[in-house]
């Protein structure tokens, strides 16, 4: 029986939003949109899906008088990466 | 990248892989505190060594250069990490590594200026000194206790937070400097004090010197292809 794969991280941004979160420990907002080559709008409304589903925390605060976004994984986003990579791999025989 | 574009297994797997290996290229240490403090102790070991073979002093005492390094390095992290877009997982391993160094460098350097003195007092206090007794004949010398050897140990101390870093940051440059000066090290146990200074001058340059200019070229590498 394959595992139904995860609707919040089967999307082509929100998937690489995740896979660059679970390489660093923490991300500006500004290093996320350069590494996906998004758009800061469309950007913005997956981080918030994530962070809506509890994927990510997502931190706002001032630096340097600029405003400055910083998100990290949570340990439930860690954890449903791991199924959906899983699920992948059972779909694929890996 | 579009958000609702419908992906296959094959193509997640790939998108995983390829932002995976995006996040881990596009952290570079910019190697300006390698090259400072390679730099700093290459020429403070250097010219400690000419002041024993060449038997002059200098107004100032050379190592104070170390010490003025740092105010350089507190500038340069904080600017680091002002302009640090992502913090990597290792970053506080090896942050930590080399505080325990730098503490252990300052203790040493106590260790060193304090022992010999302490020793001298409580050599006093017993009533009595060291002499060097010749066995040709040449009066006895008075001498000042001291601590042998003892750059040998800070040669030692040089390697291990380089070869931790080599090693966490998969950096060859600093694994092998970090091997060489444990060669260094055993070397100096058979040489005079003042070629161990040499050997510790070579140690810098191996240990943060020279790959400091690796990653410098690798930061600006980077730097220019993001332009």
């Amino acid at each position: 029986m394959f595992k139904e794969l995860d609707p919040i991280l089967h999307s082509q941004l929100r998937l690489a939003v995740m896979s660059l979160l679970i390489s660093v420990k923490e991300a500006e907002f500004t290093f996320i949109r350069e590494k996906t080559n998004a758009t800061a709008g469309n950007l913005s409304v997956q981080v918030q899906k994530l962070k809506d589903a509890g994927y990510i925390e997502v931190v706002k605060q001032f630096k340097d008088n600029y405003p400055q976004t910083t998100c990290k994984m949570t340990p439930e986003g860690l954890k449903a990466f791991e199924e959906y990579v899983k699920a992948l791999q059972q779909y694929l025989k890996v | 990248m579009s958000e609702e574009k419908q992906l296959t297994e094959q193509e997640s797997l790939q998108l995983i892989a390829n932002m995976i290996k995006k996040a881990k290229g596009s952290y570079h240490d910019t190697g300006i505190g390698s090259l400072l403090w390679g730099s700093v102790v290459s020429i403070a070991s250097f010219v400690s060594y000419l002041q024993r073979e060449y038997n002059f002093t200098l107004a100032i005492d050379i190592w104070w250069l170390v010490f003025a390094a740092i105010a350089p390095q507190v500038y340069l992290s904080i600017q680091e990490k002002k302009h640090l877009k992502a913090k990597q997982y290792d970053d506080d391993v090896i942050n930590a590594v080399w505080l325990v160094f730098g503490i252990s460098i300052f203790a040493l350097s106590f260790y060193q200026n304090i022992v010999p003195v302490q020793t001298e007092k409580l050599f006093s206090q017993e009533g009595f000194t060291m002499m060097k007794h010749y066995a040709d004949g040449r009066p006895d010398e008075i001498i000042k206790p001291f601590t042998p050897s003892l750059y040998s140990v800070y040669i030692l101390i040089y390697a291990f937070p380089t070869m931790v870093t080599g090693m966490v940051k998969k950096f060859t440059p600093m694994k092998v400097g970090a091997l060489i000066t444990y060669g260094f090290f055993m070397l100096s146990l058979f040489t005079e004090s003042k070629y161990d200074m040499l050997l510790g001058s070579a140690s810098a340059l191996v240990c943060w010197f020279i790959p400091g200019i690796i990653l410098r070229n690798k930061y600006l590498a980077q730097t220019r292809s993001n332009v």
